[in-house]
């Protein structure tokens, strides 16, 4: 949870120089971005392990398909909603949650949809964190894991372990598996619509 | 340049790093860049004018439409153990 809070304050301090000074920092955004995406590659390669898929069976991909695609369809409505261009919506909503990849890849395109990206996913993740206690008790807690997209398997794991047990653990750590594998390559395709 | 080839040529590397047993703590460095590209991308916000309000607004509706697209196609699909 701290490090939330480092990223909270280097985006408002980052909004503040940006704000009261505009520097031009050239293109050390995206070549951090680049290094972040190499970084995050690395790690797939180093951890990405098909029989751990094949443990939980069709559901280890049911599960991520179904969140990807409801999160998806949820930023279809907002976007309506909102009046903001579709092709934006299904980018901020395909991220699940990762707003360290989503809102810097948007960025890239608009820095104003950039930060709403990344804001948005912020907010899912924060959001999983408050409801997963309790709605995991209402509905099955397995369904339950969906609503932390991405983050399940790593920032939100503790909490689904907490209280939907240890077997939820293990589909929750693959649901977030699946979708970390395969949103580093769905959004870039989104984003050249 | 396409966000594809640093992604593949990391996934190479991993992969390369796991067949030779070699563990690598990629906490600090993902920690770091990312920190860093966080305050660039502030920059950038900060520089062309957009309403806060809405900036959060918006956000608390995607967040939570998001959430409720993803637990309803998985209930709709019924998905269990």
């Amino acid at each position: 949870m701290r490090f939330v809070l480092y990223v909270l304050a280097a985006l408002l301090l980052g909004m503040t120089i940006g704000h009261f000074y505009a520097p031009d920092f050239g293109n050390l955004y995206e070549l951090m971005l680049y290094a972040l995406i190499f970084i995050i590659g690395i790690d797939l390669g180093m951890n990405f392990r098909a029989s751990e898929l094949r443990k939980l069976g069709k559901s280890a991909l049911f599960l991520p398909a179904g969140t990807l695609v409801g999160s998806m369809l949820g930023g279809l409505v907002a976007a309506l909603l909102l009046g903001i261009n579709l092709r934006w919506g299904l980018a901020i909503s395909a991220g699940c949650g990762w707003y360290s990849l989503t809102g810097p890849l948007i960025a890239q395109y608009s820095p104003v949809y950039g930060a709403l990206g990344f804001l948005s996913n912020l907010t899912r993740e924060l959001l999983t964190v408050l409801l997963y206690p309790s709605l995991s008790r209402r509905i099955p807690a397995e369904v339950a894991v969906t609503i932390g997209g991405a983050t399940t398997m790593d920032t939100t794991l503790a909490i689904m372990t907490k209280f939907g047990g240890r077997e939820v653990a293990v589909i929750a750590f693959v649901h977030g598996f699946v979708l970390t594998a395969v949103i580093p390559f769905l959004l870039p395709l989104i984003l050249g619509l | 340049m396409n966000i594809f080839i640093p992604l593949l040529v990391g996934i190479l590397i991993g992969y390369l790093f796991r067949t030779r047993d070699m563990r690598v703590d990629l906490d600090v460095p993902m920690s770091a860049v990312l920190l860093l590209m966080i305050f660039f991308l502030g920059v950038k916000v900060g520089k062309v004018s957009v309403s806060t309000g809405w900036l959060l607004g918006s956000s608390i509706v995607f967040a939570v439409l998001t959430i409720i697209g993803s637990v309803g196609v998985a209930l709709f699909l019924g998905v269990r153990r």
